[in-house]
């Protein structure tokens, strides 16, 4: 049994909740999936990245472009706004609602009739019932799709997201992980004693789910401990793909404190988003 | 006379070979520095720099879009630059796309407290095509001169009607003071040109 442990990283992180979906989509996307995972090299050496100048005619006329906006300052005025237009997919939910309550009554009409006809053996009410059961499996496929539109409402607005696991035990103790992307804030993830424990167990472990640039994004894994080599960092480079769940996974288990970062072994993923149909 | 005005006839003519083969070479020059890269218009490349900025921060907007690559005679570039705000954080970060990818995304430096550019513009190819009618082929012709520059932004060039999103395009030229062409990016008009 595979155990996922869900860091919270203030900021960033997503809650427990996605722990458990990742407990599921851990187990299953590799092993279901096994040609979608993708290894990632891992590099000791930081890669030259390619650089560009962007935006060269504002950065040099900065101060004439700032003293035109500097004349445009704002000032408060007297206006009447008409409302905006409601977003009718919330017109929806009331509707969805009200057909949700419908359905309860419904049923608890189909209940108590069916109670009664449970009392009756003739062929004519066992016709009857048949109709109530039809009216059930109705009811199911229309509840069935009421659940189908929020979950596109809700599920299919799949924004460019990461989710960085760690898995796998090392022969010497990790006491933290930092985690770097793209020259941003190093995040570093103390790993306490229960959860070092839970990775040589086989668990995963995740220490980074949020938002990211749909680019090219140089990440750096550091592992720290008493026996580790402070500055060995490895160099992954990966680019989320957009309007997607990228994962990446970090297995600890190959490398050894001389190597660090760079000794760790990598792969990644995309999660399926795809949404299941209404009738499951 | 007959002679004098099929003369006449001839010269325009030639003019107009002239003009197009100057406005071939540009499209020539661009395509031969931009080695493999396809060409875009501005437009296209919104939605990826949305994204990120969006993951950057959620309350984002575009504020200003220059091209980062030489432009070409439809107004596309190989790499085109987007400024987004964030009021929350206070700060601009710049995105360079080519390919379709973000290849160059950075904090500006300064500050740059810009109003977001409206929704509804012109795309770059539109842009050139009424700059062109409207004095900038007339400017290369003379001058030998080229686009050099073509950004998006609200509020700067527009002194009369700061509200309006405008495409500002620069022809510049060796020998004579730059071309400036400015052009309300939601009516397709131009507001106004000078040189300087």
């Amino acid at each position: 049994m595979t155990v996922v442990f869900a860091k919270t990283l203030p900021g960033r992180a997503r809650g427990a909740l996605a722990a458990l979906v990742l407990l599921f989509a851990v187990q299953a996307v590799p092993a279901l999936h096994a040609d979608m995972v993708t290894e990632v090299r891992v590099e000791r050496v930081k890669p030259p990245r390619e650089k560009l100048p962007t935006l060269r005619f504002l950065k040099e006329n900065k101060d004439f472009i700032r003293a035109r906006f500097d004349l445009l300052r704002e000032r408060l005025v007297d206006r009447h706004v008409d409302g905006a237009p409601i977003d009718p997919r919330f017109l929806a939910y009331q509707r969805l609602l009200a057909d949700v309550m419908a359905a309860d009554d419904s049923a608890a009409v189909t209940a108590e009739r069916r109670e009664r006809m449970a009392l009756l053996q003739s062929i004519t009410e066992l016709g009857a019932l048949e109709s109530q059961l039809d009216l059930l499996e109705q009811l199911l496929g229309d509840q069935r799709t009421r659940l189908a539109e929020l979950q596109a409402d809700f599920t299919g607005r799949q924004q460019t997201e990461m989710v960085v696991l760690v898995r796998g035990a090392p022969a010497a103790e990790v006491d933290e992980i930092s985690l770097t992307i793209s020259d941003g804030a190093t995040l570093r993830v103390p790993i306490t004693a229960q959860e070092r424990a839970s990775l040589a167990e086989g668990g995963v472990l995740q220490i980074f789910h949020g938002m990211v640039e749909p680019r090219e994004q140089l990440i750096e894994v550091g592992i720290g401990g008493a026996a580790w080599t402070a500055g060995a960092p490895g160099f992954m480079t990966l680019e989320p793909a957009r309007d997607h769940l990228t994962f990446l996974e970090i297995d600890l288990s190959p490398t050894a404190p001389g190597q660090g970062g760079a000794g760790v072994r990598a792969t990644t993923w995309l999660h399926d988003a795809a949404l299941p149909t209404a009738g499951g | 006379m007959n002679h004098r005005l099929r003369m006449l006839r001839a010269s325009v003519d030639f003019a107009i070979c002239l003009a197009g083969a100057s406005l071939l070479s540009v499209g020539v020059v661009a395509s031969a520095r931009a080695g493999d890269h396809v060409p875009f218009a501005a437009r296209t490349g919104v939605d990826v720099t949305a994204a990120a900025a969006h993951a950057w921060s959620s309350d984002a907007v575009l504020v200003y879009v220059e091209n980062d690559e030489s432009l070409d005679t439809s107004g596309s570039a190989t790499r085109w630059g987007y400024l987004y705000y964030s009021p929350l954080l206070e700060q601009s970060r710049a995105y360079s796309v080519r390919d379709g990818a973000i290849k160059v995304a950075e904090n500006l430096a300064m500050k740059f407290e810009a109003p977001p550019v409206g929704s509804n513009w012109i795309d770059s190819g539109a842009a050139l095509a009424i700059a062109e009618r409207k004095g900038g082929l007339e400017f290369r012709t003379e001058h030998g001169g080229t686009l050099t520059t073509m950004l998006l932004m609200r509020g700067a060039f527009q002194k009369d009607d700061p509200d309006q999103t405008t495409w500002t395009l620069i022809y510049t030229a060796p020998d004579a003071p730059s071309l400036f062409v400015v052009i309300d990016a939601a009516a397709g008009k131009v507001r106004h040109t000078w040189r300087g």
